[in-house]
């Protein structure tokens, strides 16, 4: 039997299609999601990046329905803020602002709170993760690592329920990975990752592995990962 | 990511951007009946000492020059040959300060801060049912990405050299053109996922591809 409270913290997708430029990117997609941790992994083009934008409404489908939390991303991406924190591959295309402060300030501006409000929060999350003297500094000053943790903040800071990061890692160091990681463990947000970095996925509750807009395999990392390492070793000579 | 913006503190960024932005526009105006050389190339060396009071960073920011001295050289010309070499004189150290003026505001002035300050600008707009702030916005967006556009030629550029090209840059520009339709993709994705600004009412959809 379902509980009620597991029905709300859940993302579903029931029947979902999203056809673009004439080709099906995902194709009648049907699947709940209530663990904590999940993984999305696929070889390039399988529809990943398409899938995680329709949860937050910056795509929409053209058919089937989608919940997150109970809410629908049909709202669009700007309500769905609220619920659902976005990290991008590249820092520099999500980094607006030129200082830290103001990054960190734009979406609790953006949620209605008032400037000095958004200042005070976004130097509570500074201090919150030892990083407080980096309010006044230029965002073009920080290491690759340092800008995508600047990116992880701003999305914290709003206090989402659900945290999406595609490939958030892919341009950064070993350790650099590992310390975000450990930031990301500590979360109480539910996380949705795609990542090529197959070992970064091993503590996961879940995998789904997308091949051409279908979902080839879904389970637990001890049952996909290496059903996937092994279909793309295949292609090492 | 690459910003005009110099987060090294100084005077000149605690004054009000609005107090900043009012004082160009006044010089600009009062510049432009002055005459004597002799004052125009004092107000340059006012200029340069307004440069060195905000510190060491700001004076390396004089660079920007550079890319410019040939276009300089070519109004200097130009003028002296059609109005004379005094006018001509005074009509590029008028653009000199004026243009390292305007650098300096730029170079101390928070995006937020310049956004408040030229908001009240764009108020007429509000006739033609144009929110005032989005316009203001985007125009900080516009100054903020120019390094970033800048720093993607830079790019261009060198992949076009390792390969063996030669100097015809302006076949740089389809690919700038598609990249920077590419990275304001991006920007307006990144907008939108952290609630866009606060005053779209109607949510719309990104035109993004994603692979």
């Amino acid at each position: 039997m379902t509980q009620p409270k597991k029905q709300t913290l859940s993302i579903q997708f029931e029947q979902v299609s999203l056809i673009r430029n004439h080709t099906n990117v995902l194709n009648n997609l049907t699947f709940e999601l209530d663990q904590q941790r999940i993984g999305i992994i696929g070889h390039n083009g399988s529809g990943k990046s398409s899938l995680v934008r329709l949860i937050n409404g910056l795509l929409q489908p053209d058919s089937g329905k989608i919940s997150v939390h109970g809410n629908s991303p049909s709202v669009g991406p700007q309500k769905m803020s609220a619920e659902v924190g976005f990290i991008f591959q590249n820092p520099d295309h999500q980094i607006i602002f030129p200082t830290v402060e103001e990054e960190l300030s734009f979406g609790l501006i953006n949620q209605g709170h008032s400037k000095q409000l958004a200042k005070e929060k976004a130097l509570a999350i500074l201090a919150e993760h030892q990083r407080s003297d980096w309010a006044p500094k230029a965002i073009h000053s920080l290491s690759d690592g340092q800008k995508q943790l600047v990116c992880i903040l701003a999305v914290l800071v709003m206090e989402p329920k659900v945290l999406i990061l595609d490939e958030p890692f892919s341009a950064l160091d070993l350790i650099t990975r590992y310390q975000l990681l450990n930031l990301l463990d500590s979360l109480p947000q539910q996380l949705v990752m795609i990542s090529h970095e197959l070992e970064t996925l091993e503590s996961f509750d879940r995998i789904l592995w997308l091949e051409s807009g279908r979902i080839f395999q879904d389970g637990t990392p001890a049952e996909v990962l290496p059903e996937y390492y092994a279909s793309a070793r295949k292609f090492r000579s | 990511m690459i910003s005009l913006y110099m987060a090294h503190p100084s005077w000149l960024h605690k004054l009000p951007a609005g107090l900043k932005l009012l004082g160009l526009l006044l010089l600009s105006v009062l510049l432009y009946p002055v005459a004597n050389l002799g004052l125009m190339g004092l107000m340059l060396l006012f200029t340069l000492i307004l440069y060195a009071s905000v510190g060491k960073p700001a004076l390396r920011q004089l660079l920007i020059l550079k890319p410019l001295a040939p276009l300089f050289l070519l109004i200097f010309l130009m003028q002296t040959w059609t109005v004379g070499w005094v006018s001509a004189s005074l009509l590029v150290l008028r653009m000199l300060v004026l243009i390292l003026l305007a650098n300096l505001i730029t170079l101390t002035t928070r995006m937020d801060d310049m956004m408040s300050a030229i908001t009240p600008m764009f108020a007429p707009l509000k006739l033609f049912n144009i929110d005032p702030k989005r316009i203001a916005f985007a125009v900080t967006l516009l100054i903020r990405f120019v390094p970033v556009l800048m720093a993607v030629i830079q790019h261009l550029m060198e992949a076009w050299r390792a390969r063996g090209g030669k100097r015809q840059v302006w076949k740089l520009a389809i690919p700038l053109t598609i990249q920077s339709i590419r990275l304001s993709d991006h920007v307006a994705e990144a907008l939108a996922a952290r609630g866009g600004i606060s005053t779209i009412t109607n949510p719309r959809v990104s035109t993004h591809e994603p692979r």
